[in-house]
């Protein structure tokens, strides 16, 4: 799960907050909290994150590390494994792991062929991690080559 | 019991000049009364009590100095005489000269100056044109053929009028058709489409939830936030895709038990 697909659990756990509130409940500046939810890619630093960690009473190491794997990320490593047709592992968010390759990924699934045939459809969200990872700038401009519509 | 002036205002947290405009009364008076160099008018006391929203005899009427405050210096009088107003007034003044003997200075000619040479094209200008030959699809080359001359040729101001000219003809070419590439990531009709194709076939699905539980049922409907399956014992049961971790057709070997 990315950070901020995380940071949006958080939220509704809280129940009924908005981002706004939390920049308001915050020293964080204006308008970052949003965009550390909603973009696709790795937004925020440790500042911002250990603001966030201390509101949300979570560890910074976990807001830290989830920001290592965005969806963009994701994004780049389905479609390596898709157009290479190399197997990859999902590391889920209940601790099982799937591996096999991409038959298809969009916005909020991914099809995986897990072998005879038959296809496993994980949600994006519940991906924790991944293996291979791509490189940062990779397929970057395939996958969004106006870096305008990640949100 | 009453305070000096400055006292007062600096409680209030403004300034001298403010005090001024809030009393309607002069920046100087305002300063010669915070120096204690003369007494609050009584006349001035009120406007001074009203701006600072307190009472008249909260205000001691002859402020003392401020300590270590160098004392105010008086300007001058209007009706003081230029002697006793000047600093220097011991000095003898310069003797001016007789209203008849003023002659009209010499004007100095300024030398010609030279024709500036032509400035190089700025740099932006450079990036402005390419920009404008990429989307009217001409090259360098094309452009030099058009104008008979080499563009390092160009001095800034032909470039500009070049600028413009080429501005004129972006404006009046067709909009190109914008390709956008294709973003798996920005539509969700993959999955949309196994749903519809699992739904037509009436197929069976194994759903595997965040709280480990799992839920296995017939698709009879799906939206792009949630699927709705009907269970063994006729119960439909509509599932929220956040509460998801995955699903699977149960039969084969594609089950869970391919998880690890």
């Amino acid at each position: 799960m990315s950070l901020g697909d995380y940071l949006r659990l958080l939220r509704a756990k809280g129940g009924g907050l908005t981002p706004w509130d939390i920049e308001a409940a915050t020293t964080l500046p204006r308008g970052l909290y949003r965009q550390m939810e909603q973009r696709y890619r790795a937004i925020g630093d440790d500042a911002s994150m250990e603001i966030l960690a201390e509101y949300y009473a979570v560890p910074f190491e976990d807001l830290r590390w989830r920001l290592g794997w965005s969806r963009k990320a994701l994004s780049r490593a389905l479609h390596i494994a898709a157009t290479n047709r190399t197997p990859i592992t999902l590391g889920l968010w209940n601790g099982q792991e799937a591996t096999g390759n991409v038959a298809w990924w969009d916005l909020g699934a991914v099809g995986l062929d897990t072998g005879g045939g038959l296809l496993l459809v994980v949600q994006r969200h519940a991906i924790e991690r991944w293996d291979p990872r791509a490189p940062e700038d990779g397929v970057a401009d395939a996958d969004d080559p106006n870096d305008e519509d990640d949100d | 019991m009453a305070d000096n002036l400055w006292v007062l205002r600096e409680q209030k947290k403004i300034s001298v000049a403010t005090l001024a405009s809030r009393a309607g009364l002069p920046i100087g008076l305002i300063m010669e009364y915070e120096s204690g160099q003369r007494s609050i008018d009584p006349r001035h006391l009120n406007r001074i009590a009203r701006a600072l929203y307190i009472e008249e005899a909260d205000i001691k009427l002859r402020s003392d100095p401020r300590p270590g405050a160098a004392p105010l210096e008086r300007q001058p009088s209007r009706d003081t005489p230029r002697e006793m107003a000047r600093p220097y007034g011991d000095r003898p003044p310069m003797p001016r000269p007789p209203a008849g003997d003023v002659r009209p200075r010499e004007r100095q000619m300024r030398p010609r100056l030279e024709p500036r040479p032509p400035l190089p094209a700025r740099p932006s200008q450079i990036v402005h044109l390419e920009g404008l030959l990429k989307r009217l699809d001409l090259s360098m080359a094309d452009l030099e053929a058009q104008i008979g001359k080499p563009l390092s040729g160009l001095d800034r101001v032909a470039i500009s009028a070049l600028l413009k000219d080429l501005q004129a003809k972006v404006k009046d070419a067709p909009t190109p058709v914008r390709h956008r590439a294709y973003l798996p990531e920005s539509v969700d009709e993959f999955e949309a489409r196994y749903l519809a194709a699992a739904q037509a076939a009436g197929d069976h699905l194994r759903f595997i939830l965040f709280d480990g539980s799992s839920v296995e049922g017939q698709v009879i409907g799906y939206g792009p936030y949630s699927i709705t399956a009907r269970q063994a014992d006729g119960a439909e049961v509509t599932l929220n895709k956040l509460a998801l971790v995955s699903y699977t057709k149960p039969s084969g070997n594609a089950g869970p038990e391919q998880l690890q």
